[in-house]
């Protein structure tokens, strides 16, 4: 890692800064001195590490939520007695596996070597079509036990809402990611982006993985 | 980035990953008690969460900037809406009883 302070942000005297910047300028305080790159990457990147930040915001106050409605209530349903905990385990098995794909496709891509890397995130991809099958089917067992986002067998009704918002919204996500990946890998097939675009778009597979991790532990474990 | 990260590295971070999911289901499975499972998933999580941002997402290999606006931010809003919210979900429980 390298070091917090940009080099373009230098600390200078008082003495002759109250010209140049106008008389609101105090003594030692630090300019900016118009570093075009403090975080020291591409501007596309910073914007998906922005966009990162606020959809990771959408889950933690859902699950937040959850653990609120959760606390409050008088009870809740054993979650190993209504998700079979096996498929659980291995759609985050096929989850973690791709995000070490994709991984592999961003390092190929850094490389150069563009040919692994559409490879790889095709392979990635194809994870991501595995979790959404998984995923489907245990939607399909749990509408047919009588399952809805109002009520459900197990008691508690926000159990089930709960369920279907939170895994309803992070299968899009992953269902967002199969389409991207699958552009990215048409497009680097086709000469149209390199490196950056395979790095981007492995930024939010990866990010997608990392919001699982939160939702098995607290949705599925806890 | 000017490092290759080794392909190695990232098969490694997979492992571990899988090895910290395996001890989680098995920690769901024979539930000590409720405080201890809890505190070994939440550790397992956010072990999980460092591997995966620092070595997939390559937050490593950034500037302290970056990781410190995008993590710290999250981190504290996060931590800031569960230690508002789980407090009132538990005075909640008792007011219902």
């Amino acid at each position: 890692m390298t070091s917090l302070i940009n080099p373009s942000v230098v600390t200078e005297p008082a003495t002759h800064t109250t010209q140049a910047h106008g008389p609101q300028t105090l003594a030692g305080e630090v300019h900016w001195r118009g570093g075009i790159s403090p975080f020291g990457i591409s501007w596309q990147k910073l914007m998906m590490w922005f966009f990162l930040v606020s959809d990771a915001l959408l889950f933690a106050g859902f699950l937040a939520a959850y653990g609120f409605v959760r606390l409050a209530a008088p009870a809740w349903p054993d979650q190993g007695e209504v998700f079979p905990m096996l498929k659980i385990a291995a759609m985050t098995f096929v989850l973690i596996t791709s995000s070490a794909t994709m991984a592999t496709a961003v390092g190929a891509a850094h490389r150069n070597d563009l040919r692994r890397a559409m490879t790889f995130t095709l392979l990635t991809a194809l994870g991501g079509l595995v979790f959404l099958g998984f995923q489907a089917n245990e939607w399909y067992t749990l509408i047919s036990e009588g399952a809805r986002l109002t009520h459900n067998p197990w008691g508690v009704p926000a159990f089930s809402g709960f369920f279907f918002m939170i895994t309803g919204f992070h299968g899009t996500h992953v269902l967002i990611g199969v389409v991207l990946l699958a552009v990215v890998a048409f497009r680097v097939k086709s000469g149209r982006t390199h490196s950056a675009g395979v790095e981007l778009a492995g930024l939010y597979w990866h990010f997608v993985d990392l919001v699982w991790v939160f939702i098995f532990t607290c949705f599925y474990l806890i | 980035m000017e490092q290759h990260t080794s392909y190695r590295t990232y098969w490694l971070a997979w492992g571990l990953l899988l090895a910290l999911t395996v001890v989680m289901l098995v920690t769901e499975r024979f539930r000590l008690s409720a405080a201890m499972t809890i505190l070994i998933l939440v550790a397992a999580m956010l072990v999980k969460a460092t591997v995966i941002g620092g070595w997939f997402m390559h937050l490593r290999y950034e500037r302290m900037a970056l990781v410190l606006s995008v993590v710290l931010g999250t981190l504290a809003t996060g931590a800031a809406l569960f230690l508002l919210l789980i407090p009132d979900g538990i005075s909640m429980y008792h007011l219902a009883q």
